[in-house]
Protein backbone atom coordinates (compact mmCIF):
# COMPACT_ATOMS: atom_id res chain seq x y z
CA UNK A 1 0.00 0.00 0.00
CA UNK A 2 3.05 2.49 0.88
CA UNK A 3 4.97 1.46 -2.23
CA UNK A 4 1.24 2.35 -4.42
CA UNK A 5 1.40 5.92 -2.37
CA UNK A 6 4.48 6.76 -3.09
CA UNK A 7 4.14 5.54 -6.52
CA UNK A 8 1.09 7.63 -6.97
CA UNK A 9 3.35 11.10 -5.01
CA UNK A 10 6.08 10.43 -7.48
CA UNK A 11 3.79 10.44 -10.37
CA UNK A 12 1.68 13.41 -9.73
CA UNK A 13 4.84 15.36 -8.73
CA UNK A 14 6.37 14.69 -12.01
CA UNK A 15 3.28 15.62 -13.76
CA UNK A 16 2.82 19.05 -11.85
CA UNK A 17 6.92 19.31 -13.08
CA UNK A 18 6.09 18.51 -16.53
CA UNK A 19 2.80 20.73 -17.32
CA UNK A 20 4.09 23.58 -15.92
CA UNK A 21 7.30 23.49 -17.49
CA UNK A 22 5.11 23.20 -20.84
CA UNK A 23 2.86 26.37 -20.06
CA UNK A 24 5.91 28.28 -18.56
CA UNK A 25 7.48 27.58 -22.08
CA UNK A 26 4.80 28.90 -24.26
CA UNK A 27 4.91 31.87 -21.96
CA UNK A 28 8.91 32.40 -22.40
CA UNK A 29 8.33 32.51 -26.39
CA UNK A 30 5.94 35.81 -25.21
CA UNK A 31 8.63 36.64 -23.05
CA UNK A 32 11.41 36.53 -25.73
CA UNK A 33 9.62 37.54 -28.35
CA UNK A 34 8.16 41.14 -26.69
CA UNK A 35 11.88 41.10 -25.49
CA UNK A 36 13.22 40.67 -29.41
CA UNK A 37 11.13 43.19 -30.63
CA UNK A 38 11.93 46.27 -28.13
CA UNK A 39 15.74 45.22 -28.52
CA UNK A 40 14.80 45.48 -32.76
CA UNK A 41 13.25 48.88 -31.73
CA UNK A 42 9.60 47.51 -32.61
CA UNK A 43 6.85 46.63 -30.65
CA UNK A 44 6.80 42.82 -30.93
CA UNK A 45 3.15 40.51 -30.49
CA UNK A 46 0.44 43.45 -29.70
CA UNK A 47 -2.91 42.16 -31.10
CA UNK A 48 -3.77 39.84 -29.40
CA UNK A 49 -5.22 39.97 -25.83
CA UNK A 50 -3.75 42.89 -23.94
CA UNK A 51 -0.33 43.83 -25.92
CA UNK A 52 -0.16 40.19 -27.03
CA UNK A 53 -0.49 38.39 -23.26
CA UNK A 54 -3.16 35.67 -25.34
CA UNK A 55 -0.38 35.04 -28.33
CA UNK A 56 1.11 31.65 -27.01
CA UNK A 57 -2.24 30.19 -26.78
CA UNK A 58 -3.31 31.15 -30.43
CA UNK A 59 0.14 30.21 -31.42
CA UNK A 60 -0.88 26.63 -29.48
CA UNK A 61 -3.79 26.38 -31.42
CA UNK A 62 -2.37 27.14 -34.45
CA UNK A 63 0.40 24.84 -34.29
CA UNK A 64 -1.44 21.75 -32.90
CA UNK A 65 -4.46 22.58 -35.88
CA UNK A 66 -1.90 22.68 -38.75
CA UNK A 67 -1.54 20.43 -41.50
CA UNK A 68 1.49 17.45 -40.71
CA UNK A 69 3.37 17.29 -43.76
CA UNK A 70 5.46 14.36 -43.39
CA UNK A 71 7.98 14.65 -46.84
CA UNK A 72 8.07 11.17 -49.13
CA UNK A 73 11.24 9.78 -48.62
CA UNK A 74 12.07 10.49 -45.24
CA UNK A 75 12.72 7.36 -42.58
CA UNK A 76 9.25 7.88 -41.45
CA UNK A 77 10.15 5.61 -37.86
CA UNK A 78 13.13 7.94 -37.22
CA UNK A 79 11.64 11.16 -38.31
CA UNK A 80 8.36 10.57 -35.51
CA UNK A 81 11.32 9.61 -33.15
CA UNK A 82 13.78 12.34 -33.60
CA UNK A 83 11.22 15.43 -32.10
CA UNK A 84 10.61 13.19 -28.90
CA UNK A 85 14.43 12.44 -28.77
CA UNK A 86 15.27 16.24 -29.00
CA UNK A 87 12.30 16.91 -26.17
CA UNK A 88 12.33 14.57 -23.86
CA UNK A 89 15.83 14.66 -22.43
CA UNK A 90 15.32 18.32 -21.93
CA UNK A 91 12.64 18.15 -19.36
CA UNK A 92 14.36 14.75 -17.89
CA UNK A 93 16.50 17.25 -16.73
CA UNK A 94 13.84 19.01 -14.26
CA UNK A 95 14.14 15.28 -12.80
CA UNK A 96 16.96 16.17 -10.80
CA UNK A 97 17.01 20.04 -10.11
CA UNK A 98 15.83 21.71 -6.72
CA UNK A 99 13.41 24.64 -6.78
CA UNK A 100 14.23 25.16 -2.97
CA UNK A 101 14.16 23.50 0.96
CA UNK A 102 11.23 21.32 1.60
CA UNK A 103 8.29 23.21 3.38
CA UNK A 104 5.80 22.01 5.63
CA UNK A 105 1.61 22.70 4.27
CA UNK A 106 -0.87 21.78 6.50
CA UNK A 107 1.39 19.21 7.81
CA UNK A 108 2.12 17.42 5.01
CA UNK A 109 6.22 17.72 3.88
CA UNK A 110 6.08 19.23 0.57
CA UNK A 111 9.42 18.43 -1.36
CA UNK A 112 10.10 21.27 -4.99
CA UNK A 113 12.25 18.74 -6.36
CA UNK A 114 11.63 15.41 -7.76
CA UNK A 115 14.27 13.02 -6.86
CA UNK A 116 18.03 14.19 -4.87
CA UNK A 117 20.35 11.89 -5.75
CA UNK A 118 24.47 12.62 -5.21
CA UNK A 119 25.25 12.79 -8.53
CA UNK A 120 22.73 15.23 -9.78
CA UNK A 121 25.02 17.26 -11.98
CA UNK A 122 26.10 14.29 -13.55
CA UNK A 123 22.94 13.19 -14.45
CA UNK A 124 21.56 16.99 -15.38
CA UNK A 125 24.71 16.66 -17.97
CA UNK A 126 24.16 13.10 -19.04
CA UNK A 127 20.34 14.32 -19.48
CA UNK A 128 21.47 17.59 -21.52
CA UNK A 129 23.74 15.85 -24.08
CA UNK A 130 21.18 13.07 -24.66
CA UNK A 131 19.50 15.64 -26.87
CA UNK A 132 22.33 15.89 -29.39
CA UNK A 133 20.78 12.36 -30.63
CA UNK A 134 17.69 14.23 -31.82
CA UNK A 135 18.89 16.51 -33.58
CA UNK A 136 21.47 14.35 -35.69
CA UNK A 137 18.85 11.47 -36.29
CA UNK A 138 16.17 14.96 -37.02
CA UNK A 139 19.09 15.67 -39.93
CA UNK A 140 19.39 11.87 -41.26
CA UNK A 141 16.11 11.01 -41.72
CA UNK A 142 15.03 14.03 -43.12
CA UNK A 143 16.69 12.56 -46.25
CA UNK A 144 17.68 15.66 -47.40
CA UNK A 145 21.14 18.17 -47.18
CA UNK A 146 20.06 21.14 -45.32
CA UNK A 147 18.46 19.64 -42.45
CA UNK A 148 22.27 16.85 -42.51
CA UNK A 149 24.24 19.40 -42.48
CA UNK A 150 22.47 21.39 -39.67
CA UNK A 151 22.88 17.79 -37.78
CA UNK A 152 26.10 17.66 -38.22
CA UNK A 153 27.00 20.88 -37.66
CA UNK A 154 25.14 20.88 -33.99
CA UNK A 155 26.91 17.24 -33.31
CA UNK A 156 30.42 19.15 -33.72
CA UNK A 157 29.26 21.97 -31.53
CA UNK A 158 28.16 20.05 -28.51
CA UNK A 159 30.69 17.65 -28.83
CA UNK A 160 33.00 20.42 -28.05
CA UNK A 161 31.08 22.22 -25.60
CA UNK A 162 29.99 19.30 -23.66
CA UNK A 163 33.60 18.55 -23.13
CA UNK A 164 34.53 22.40 -21.75
CA UNK A 165 30.84 22.93 -19.78
CA UNK A 166 31.79 19.31 -17.97
CA UNK A 167 35.47 20.54 -16.79
CA UNK A 168 33.89 24.20 -15.80
CA UNK A 169 31.39 22.78 -13.36
CA UNK A 170 34.51 20.68 -11.89
CA UNK A 171 35.35 24.22 -9.96
CA UNK A 172 31.82 24.50 -8.06
CA UNK A 173 32.20 20.83 -7.41
CA UNK A 174 35.71 21.00 -5.77
CA UNK A 175 34.42 24.32 -3.46
CA UNK A 176 31.40 22.64 -2.52
CA UNK A 177 32.69 18.91 -2.02
CA UNK A 178 29.74 17.44 -3.50
CA UNK A 179 27.96 16.40 -6.30
CA UNK A 180 24.68 16.71 -4.83
CA UNK A 181 22.79 20.02 -6.16
CA UNK A 182 20.95 20.68 -2.77
CA UNK A 183 24.87 20.59 -0.90
CA UNK A 184 26.01 23.29 -3.53
CA UNK A 185 23.43 25.39 -2.31
CA UNK A 186 24.08 24.72 1.17
CA UNK A 187 27.58 25.66 0.62
CA UNK A 188 26.79 29.06 -0.57
CA UNK A 189 25.58 31.15 1.94
CA UNK A 190 25.64 35.02 2.45
CA UNK A 191 26.25 37.55 0.16
CA UNK A 192 30.03 36.87 -0.58
CA UNK A 193 29.27 33.20 -0.28
CA UNK A 194 27.90 32.83 -3.84
CA UNK A 195 30.67 30.75 -6.19
CA UNK A 196 30.19 33.43 -8.74
CA UNK A 197 33.03 35.30 -6.76
CA UNK A 198 35.34 32.67 -6.59
CA UNK A 199 34.94 30.82 -9.70
CA UNK A 200 34.31 33.99 -12.15
CA UNK A 201 36.54 31.37 -14.71
CA UNK A 202 34.20 28.72 -14.77
CA UNK A 203 31.08 30.82 -15.25
CA UNK A 204 32.44 32.50 -18.08
CA UNK A 205 32.95 29.02 -19.34
CA UNK A 206 29.42 27.89 -18.28
CA UNK A 207 28.03 30.60 -20.36
CA UNK A 208 29.29 30.47 -23.28
CA UNK A 209 28.88 26.33 -23.06
CA UNK A 210 25.03 26.99 -22.45
CA UNK A 211 25.06 29.52 -25.64
CA UNK A 212 26.70 26.63 -28.01
CA UNK A 213 24.09 23.56 -26.54
CA UNK A 214 20.88 25.28 -26.42
CA UNK A 215 21.78 26.88 -29.78
CA UNK A 216 21.52 30.80 -29.19
CA UNK A 217 22.94 33.20 -31.34
CA UNK A 218 26.37 33.51 -31.23
CA UNK A 219 26.50 29.74 -31.92
CA UNK A 220 23.32 28.79 -33.79
CA UNK A 221 25.06 27.93 -36.83
CA UNK A 222 22.83 24.41 -36.73
CA UNK A 223 20.07 26.70 -38.11
CA UNK A 224 21.61 29.65 -39.73
CA UNK A 225 18.49 30.70 -41.42
CA UNK A 226 20.68 32.59 -44.41
CA UNK A 227 22.91 29.45 -45.13
CA UNK A 228 20.91 26.05 -44.24
CA UNK A 229 16.70 27.43 -44.59
CA UNK A 230 16.05 26.31 -41.23
CA UNK A 231 18.76 23.89 -40.08
CA UNK A 232 17.80 20.06 -39.00
CA UNK A 233 14.38 20.89 -38.85
CA UNK A 234 13.85 22.51 -42.18
CA UNK A 235 11.50 19.10 -43.50
CA UNK A 236 9.17 19.13 -39.92
CA UNK A 237 6.20 20.87 -39.94
CA UNK A 238 2.52 21.48 -37.27
CA UNK A 239 3.65 20.45 -33.64
CA UNK A 240 6.62 18.09 -34.63
CA UNK A 241 8.28 21.28 -35.77
CA UNK A 242 7.43 23.44 -32.70
CA UNK A 243 9.07 20.95 -30.36
CA UNK A 244 12.18 21.61 -31.85
CA UNK A 245 12.45 25.47 -30.71
CA UNK A 246 10.14 24.47 -27.63
CA UNK A 247 13.06 21.96 -26.77
CA UNK A 248 16.23 23.54 -27.28
CA UNK A 249 15.33 27.53 -26.82
CA UNK A 250 13.13 27.71 -24.01
CA UNK A 251 13.15 24.22 -21.58
CA UNK A 252 16.84 23.49 -22.63
CA UNK A 253 17.49 27.47 -22.13
CA UNK A 254 15.68 27.30 -18.76
CA UNK A 255 16.83 24.27 -17.24
CA UNK A 256 20.57 25.13 -17.75
CA UNK A 257 19.67 28.98 -16.29
CA UNK A 258 18.18 27.01 -13.16
CA UNK A 259 21.62 25.45 -13.19
CA UNK A 260 23.89 28.36 -13.37
CA UNK A 261 21.32 30.03 -10.42
CA UNK A 262 22.10 26.52 -8.52
CA UNK A 263 25.93 26.43 -8.99
CA UNK A 264 27.21 30.27 -9.18
CA UNK A 265 24.22 32.53 -7.31
CA UNK A 266 23.36 30.52 -4.38
CA UNK A 267 20.26 29.25 -5.41
CA UNK A 268 17.30 30.26 -3.13
CA UNK A 269 19.64 31.66 -0.44
CA UNK A 270 18.93 35.28 -0.03
CA UNK A 271 17.69 37.61 2.78
CA UNK A 272 14.14 36.41 4.20
CA UNK A 273 11.90 39.19 3.45
CA UNK A 274 9.11 37.87 2.00
CA UNK A 275 8.77 35.08 4.68
CA UNK A 276 7.93 31.59 3.96
CA UNK A 277 8.08 32.30 0.47
CA UNK A 278 11.21 33.96 -0.18
CA UNK A 279 13.58 30.88 -1.06
CA UNK A 280 11.01 30.91 -4.48
CA UNK A 281 10.78 34.03 -4.99
CA UNK A 282 14.52 34.75 -4.83
CA UNK A 283 15.27 31.50 -7.27
CA UNK A 284 12.89 32.29 -9.76
CA UNK A 285 13.76 36.41 -9.51
CA UNK A 286 17.89 35.06 -10.24
CA UNK A 287 16.43 32.34 -12.66
CA UNK A 288 14.81 35.23 -14.18
CA UNK A 289 17.57 37.33 -14.49
CA UNK A 290 19.92 34.37 -16.19
CA UNK A 291 17.59 33.93 -18.83
CA UNK A 292 17.35 37.51 -19.74
CA UNK A 293 20.85 37.82 -19.86
CA UNK A 294 20.82 34.57 -22.32
CA UNK A 295 18.15 36.53 -24.41
CA UNK A 296 19.72 39.83 -24.50
CA UNK A 297 23.20 37.80 -25.77
CA UNK A 298 21.20 36.35 -28.24
CA UNK A 299 19.34 39.27 -29.72
CA UNK A 300 22.43 41.30 -29.69
CA UNK A 301 25.31 39.79 -31.16
CA UNK A 302 26.24 38.33 -34.57
CA UNK A 303 27.04 34.75 -35.49
CA UNK A 304 30.28 33.49 -35.30
CA UNK A 305 31.58 30.84 -38.29
CA UNK A 306 31.34 27.50 -38.10
CA UNK A 307 34.91 27.10 -37.80
CA UNK A 308 35.71 29.30 -35.27
CA UNK A 309 33.23 27.66 -32.63
CA UNK A 310 34.90 24.54 -32.51
CA UNK A 311 37.97 26.46 -32.67
CA UNK A 312 36.77 28.42 -29.09
CA UNK A 313 35.40 25.72 -27.66
CA UNK A 314 38.96 23.32 -27.82
CA UNK A 315 41.26 25.93 -28.09
CA UNK A 316 40.45 28.67 -25.80
CA UNK A 317 37.33 27.17 -23.23
CA UNK A 318 39.10 23.81 -22.89
CA UNK A 319 42.09 25.13 -21.49
CA UNK A 320 40.56 28.09 -19.55
CA UNK A 321 38.72 24.98 -17.20
CA UNK A 322 41.89 23.55 -17.01
CA UNK A 323 43.48 26.21 -15.49
CA UNK A 324 40.43 26.90 -13.46
CA UNK A 325 40.80 23.69 -12.03
CA UNK A 326 44.34 24.14 -11.16
CA UNK A 327 43.90 27.40 -9.03
CA UNK A 328 41.00 25.72 -7.52
CA UNK A 329 42.55 23.27 -6.36
CA UNK A 330 45.37 24.95 -5.46
CA UNK A 331 43.13 27.25 -3.06
CA UNK A 332 41.33 24.42 -1.75
CA UNK A 333 44.80 22.74 -0.02
CA UNK A 334 46.21 25.98 0.76
CA UNK A 335 42.92 26.65 2.87
CA UNK A 336 42.89 22.81 4.21
CA UNK B 1 6.22 -7.58 -5.66
CA UNK B 2 8.57 -4.45 -4.77
CA UNK B 3 9.28 -1.54 -6.64
CA UNK B 4 13.28 -3.02 -7.46
CA UNK B 5 12.01 -6.09 -8.48
CA UNK B 6 9.90 -4.24 -11.47
CA UNK B 7 12.08 -2.03 -12.22
CA UNK B 8 14.82 -4.70 -12.67
CA UNK B 9 12.73 -7.05 -14.94
CA UNK B 10 11.74 -3.99 -17.07
CA UNK B 11 15.54 -2.28 -17.84
CA UNK B 12 16.42 -5.93 -18.22
CA UNK B 13 13.74 -7.12 -20.72
CA UNK B 14 14.41 -3.63 -22.39
CA UNK B 15 18.32 -4.06 -22.46
CA UNK B 16 17.88 -7.81 -24.24
CA UNK B 17 15.27 -6.71 -26.35
CA UNK B 18 17.31 -3.56 -27.69
CA UNK B 19 20.41 -5.84 -27.83
CA UNK B 20 18.53 -7.97 -30.23
CA UNK B 21 17.57 -5.24 -32.35
CA UNK B 22 21.29 -4.03 -32.39
CA UNK B 23 22.34 -7.60 -34.30
CA UNK B 24 19.06 -8.12 -36.32
CA UNK B 25 18.48 -4.84 -37.70
CA UNK B 26 19.33 -4.29 -41.23
CA UNK B 27 19.22 -0.75 -41.35
CA UNK B 28 22.67 0.35 -39.65
CA UNK B 29 21.18 3.90 -37.83
CA UNK B 30 18.16 1.36 -36.24
CA UNK B 31 21.23 -0.59 -35.09
CA UNK B 32 22.77 2.31 -33.04
CA UNK B 33 19.56 3.55 -31.84
CA UNK B 34 19.00 0.29 -29.94
CA UNK B 35 22.64 0.59 -28.98
CA UNK B 36 21.82 3.69 -27.13
CA UNK B 37 18.85 1.81 -25.66
CA UNK B 38 20.66 -0.81 -24.76
CA UNK B 39 23.21 1.38 -23.08
CA UNK B 40 20.74 3.45 -21.35
CA UNK B 41 18.93 0.27 -19.91
CA UNK B 42 21.71 -1.28 -18.07
CA UNK B 43 22.39 2.25 -16.67
CA UNK B 44 18.79 1.76 -15.37
CA UNK B 45 19.90 -1.36 -13.84
CA UNK B 46 22.83 0.25 -12.38
CA UNK B 47 20.83 2.93 -10.35
CA UNK B 48 18.53 -0.26 -9.34
CA UNK B 49 21.18 -1.54 -7.54
CA UNK B 50 22.18 1.42 -6.21
CA UNK B 51 25.71 2.18 -8.00
CA UNK B 52 24.32 5.81 -8.72
CA UNK B 53 27.50 6.74 -9.80
CA UNK B 54 28.23 4.27 -12.52
CA UNK B 55 24.91 4.68 -13.63
CA UNK B 56 25.04 8.40 -14.83
CA UNK B 57 28.57 8.04 -16.34
CA UNK B 58 27.10 4.81 -17.96
CA UNK B 59 24.96 7.33 -19.81
CA UNK B 60 27.23 10.09 -19.93
CA UNK B 61 30.36 8.33 -21.52
CA UNK B 62 28.58 4.72 -23.41
CA UNK B 63 25.91 6.83 -24.41
CA UNK B 64 26.66 9.96 -25.33
CA UNK B 65 30.32 10.15 -25.90
CA UNK B 66 31.40 7.00 -27.10
CA UNK B 67 28.30 6.48 -29.09
CA UNK B 68 27.72 9.81 -31.16
CA UNK B 69 31.40 9.36 -32.55
CA UNK B 70 29.43 6.29 -34.31
CA UNK B 71 26.17 8.26 -35.05
CA UNK B 72 28.57 10.84 -36.58
CA UNK B 73 29.75 8.51 -38.96
CA UNK B 74 27.32 6.28 -39.48
CA UNK B 75 24.77 9.15 -40.10
CA UNK B 76 26.91 10.32 -43.41
CA UNK B 77 26.86 7.14 -44.65
CA UNK B 78 23.83 7.19 -47.38
CA UNK B 79 20.93 4.83 -46.81
CA UNK B 80 21.14 2.53 -49.59
CA UNK B 81 24.84 1.34 -48.31
CA UNK B 82 23.88 1.15 -44.74
CA UNK B 83 20.58 -1.44 -45.86
CA UNK B 84 23.43 -3.44 -47.60
CA UNK B 85 23.99 -6.83 -46.51
CA UNK B 86 27.04 -8.83 -46.95
CA UNK B 87 26.78 -12.41 -45.60
CA UNK B 88 30.64 -13.13 -45.48
CA UNK B 89 30.97 -11.02 -42.16
CA UNK B 90 28.10 -13.08 -40.67
CA UNK B 91 30.28 -16.23 -40.99
CA UNK B 92 32.93 -14.69 -39.28
CA UNK B 93 30.81 -13.06 -36.79
CA UNK B 94 29.45 -16.97 -35.10
CA UNK B 95 33.00 -17.89 -33.61
CA UNK B 96 33.89 -15.21 -32.54
CA UNK B 97 30.62 -14.02 -30.64
CA UNK B 98 31.08 -18.10 -29.25
CA UNK B 99 33.97 -17.43 -27.76
CA UNK B 100 33.22 -13.75 -26.13
CA UNK B 101 29.60 -15.88 -25.14
CA UNK B 102 31.76 -18.70 -23.21
CA UNK B 103 33.63 -16.12 -21.24
CA UNK B 104 31.23 -14.47 -19.79
CA UNK B 105 29.09 -17.72 -19.18
CA UNK B 106 32.89 -18.77 -17.43
CA UNK B 107 33.12 -15.67 -15.56
CA UNK B 108 29.57 -15.79 -14.05
CA UNK B 109 29.12 -19.67 -13.72
CA UNK B 110 32.48 -19.72 -11.69
CA UNK B 111 32.03 -17.00 -9.25
CA UNK B 112 34.88 -14.23 -10.43
CA UNK B 113 32.24 -12.00 -9.48
CA UNK B 114 32.23 -13.31 -5.42
CA UNK B 115 35.55 -11.65 -5.02
CA UNK B 116 33.82 -8.51 -5.39
CA UNK B 117 34.02 -7.43 -1.77
CA UNK B 118 35.61 -5.28 0.39
CA UNK B 119 35.02 -2.64 3.35
CA UNK B 120 32.46 -0.87 1.16
CA UNK B 121 29.66 -2.63 2.25
CA UNK B 122 26.06 -1.31 1.38
CA UNK B 123 25.38 0.31 5.03
CA UNK B 124 29.17 1.97 4.44
CA UNK B 125 28.25 2.99 0.44
CA UNK B 126 25.12 4.50 1.96
CA UNK B 127 26.29 6.47 4.34
CA UNK B 128 29.10 8.28 2.32
CA UNK B 129 27.75 8.15 -0.64
CA UNK B 130 28.94 6.31 -4.20
CA UNK B 131 31.41 8.96 -5.03
CA UNK B 132 33.04 9.20 -2.01
CA UNK B 133 33.48 5.28 -2.14
CA UNK B 134 34.92 5.00 -4.96
CA UNK B 135 37.20 8.28 -5.04
CA UNK B 136 38.82 7.15 -2.27
CA UNK B 137 39.70 4.06 -3.02
CA UNK B 138 40.82 5.44 -6.98
CA UNK B 139 43.13 8.00 -5.43
CA UNK B 140 44.71 5.99 -2.49
CA UNK B 141 44.65 2.36 -2.89
CA UNK B 142 44.62 2.18 -6.95
CA UNK B 143 46.35 5.20 -7.95
CA UNK B 144 48.77 3.54 -9.40
CA UNK B 145 46.56 1.25 -12.14
CA UNK B 146 44.50 4.50 -12.63
CA UNK B 147 47.56 6.57 -13.49
CA UNK B 148 48.71 3.96 -15.65
CA UNK B 149 45.45 3.62 -17.52
CA UNK B 150 44.87 7.25 -18.04
CA UNK B 151 48.77 6.88 -19.74
CA UNK B 152 47.63 4.27 -22.07
CA UNK B 153 44.84 6.08 -23.13
CA UNK B 154 47.04 9.24 -23.68
CA UNK B 155 49.00 7.22 -25.89
CA UNK B 156 46.19 6.18 -27.88
CA UNK B 157 45.08 9.41 -28.36
CA UNK B 158 48.37 10.56 -29.81
CA UNK B 159 48.03 7.98 -31.91
CA UNK B 160 44.79 8.26 -33.39
CA UNK B 161 46.01 12.01 -33.88
CA UNK B 162 48.78 10.94 -35.51
CA UNK B 163 46.68 8.55 -38.05
CA UNK B 164 44.47 11.66 -38.72
CA UNK B 165 46.18 14.83 -39.37
CA UNK B 166 46.22 15.69 -42.86
CA UNK B 167 49.66 15.72 -44.77
CA UNK B 168 49.76 19.33 -46.06
CA UNK B 169 47.53 21.93 -45.53
CA UNK B 170 46.40 23.72 -48.78
CA UNK B 171 46.48 27.48 -48.90
CA UNK B 172 43.15 29.04 -49.85
CA UNK B 173 43.07 30.08 -53.78
CA UNK B 174 45.61 28.33 -55.01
Amino acid sequence: MELLAVTIGIVIKSLIFIIGMFLLAAYLTLVERKFAGHVQQRPGPLHVGFHGLLQPIADALKVLTKEDIVPNFVDKKLFYLASLMAFVPAIMILAVIPFGEPIKLFGLEIKPYISDVNVALILALAFGSISIYGVIFAGWASNSKYPMIGGLRKAAVLIGYEVALGFALVGPIMLAGSFSLREIVEAQQGFFGAFIWYQPLAFVVYLFSVLAETGRTPFDVQEAEAELVAGYNTEYSGMKFGLFPLAEWYIATFVLSALAVILFFGGWNGPHIFGALSPYIWFLTKLFLVFMFLLWVHWTLPRYRVDQITEIAWKVMLPLTFLNIFITAGIVILKG
Amino acid sequence: MDLHAIAFWSFSALAVLSAFGVVFSKNIVYSVLSLISTLIAVSGLFFNLGAELIGALQILIYAVAIVVFYVLVISTVPQYKGQAVDPKYMLISIPVGFVIFMELAYVSIYGAWSSATGIFSPEVIGEVGNIKAVSSMLFTKYLFPFEVASLILLVAMVGAILLGRKEQVMEEGK
